[in-house]
């Protein structure tokens, strides 16, 4: 697959050691710059990063994923940026799913392509994890209003202009009702196209946990008070 | 005057001192020396003339003027831990602004090195 460098894969990394070469490995023949945010991971994600290729930027801190992608977004906008993609460094996405991500925009017919697991009938999505999402789902549809039928799948892609017209300032995993939020709210246009979710015993393992679902939730309602 | 409203009313004037050097010294800004100020004078009211909590508390269908107090300083605890909460957030949001801002200059930094090594 033919990407120009000019198009930026943002990879929010936290102790992502054992999978992030692989999935850099994926990324790499797809010809677009990739960008590593080490969430001040305590393994060697950083340098397993660095050796895949990857343009590495390191959090000093744990910030969390939210502020992992805005701080790769905010790096891939200075560096001339036209679209920029957001990819989980789990192992989880399919990098031949990035070719159609990107289509909506290149063809200027979105500005933010989300990708669904749930129109994608190769997504083997475990029976809990389903529902789970699914209420998540109808979450986002009651908060932020929009139709999507995914709220929460990394794999998303911007146009430079919704890139630089979107600010991510929930740090944990609310972000992604956030996004939302701002998607509405800034009018940009936005596409859903199927994408694969691969469930490998690492990337649920890894995974956030159902309970959490709750703290989320609650982080996102607070984010929307606070300034 | 009973001895437990000695103790608390010289208490409560030793924090009245405080929150004014406080003030003076600059320490808190006007807005929150009022606040203090005016706490300090309701509790010193409230403990010298415990009439008057008594018939506030009627009023509002209250007890014992006691129970208003101890209602009044739980909801007061409340909207102070409300406020410390939000104003946590928003320190962690700055606090991410400035883990961005050392991540993106740390790499720059790189950039230039390398590119200077290279040359």
């Amino acid at each position: 697959m033919v990407l120009q460098p000019d198009v930026f894969v943002v990879v929010p990394a936290f102790n992502e050691a054992e999978a992030i070469g692989a999935v850099l490995d994926e990324l790499r023949p797809t010809g677009a710059t990739v960008v590593v945010v080490d969430d001040c991971s305590s393994d060697t994600t950083a340098t397993v990063a660095a050796d895949g290729g990857a343009i590495v930027l390191r959090h000093i801190v744990n910030r969390g994923q939210g502020a992992a992608i805005q701080t790769g977004v905010t790096y891939a906008l200075r560096r001339g940026a036209r679209i920029v993609i957001t990819f989980d460094s789990d192992g989880q996405h399919d990098a031949a799913d990035l070719a159609a991500l990107v289509a909506p925009i290149v063809g200027r017919d979105a500005d933010i392509v989300l990708g669904s697991r749930f129109l994608e009938p190769r997504s083997a999505i475990p029976p809990r994890r389903r529902a789970l999402l699914k209420l998540a789902v109808l979450f986002t549809r009651l908060t932020s209003g929009l139709q999507v039928t995914d709220a929460h799948n990394g794999l998303r892609a911007f146009s430079r202009r919704a890139a630089a017209t979107i600010d991510i300032k929930l740090d944990r995993m609310a972000h992604a009702s956030e996004l939302m939020d701002q998607i509405r709210r800034s009018g940009l246009r936005y596409a859903e196209v199927p994408v694969r979710v691969r469930y490998t015993p690492y990337a649920r393992r890894k995974g956030q946990r159902g309970v959490h679902a709750l703290r989320v939730a609650f982080d996102y309602l607070v984010g929307r008070w606070v300034r | 005057m009973t001895n437990f409203q000695t103790i608390a009313l010289v208490l409560a004037a030793i924090l009245f001192a405080a929150t004014l050097a406080a003030a003076a010294a600059r320490a808190i800004n006007r807005r929150a020396a009022f606040a203090w100020i005016a706490l300090w004078i309701a509790a010193a009211v409230a403990i010298a003339r415990p009439s008057i909590t008594i018939a506030v508390a009627h009023f509002l269908g209250i007890g014992r003027g006691a129970d208003l107090v101890f209602y009044c300083a739980i909801l007061g605890m409340l909207i102070a831990l409300f406020v410390i909460y939000l104003r946590f957030k928003r320190l962690e949001r700055e606090i991410t602004t400035i883990v961005r801002h050392l991540a993106l200059r740390d790499e720059e930094a790189a950039e230039a090195a390398s590119s200077e090594k290279a040359r």
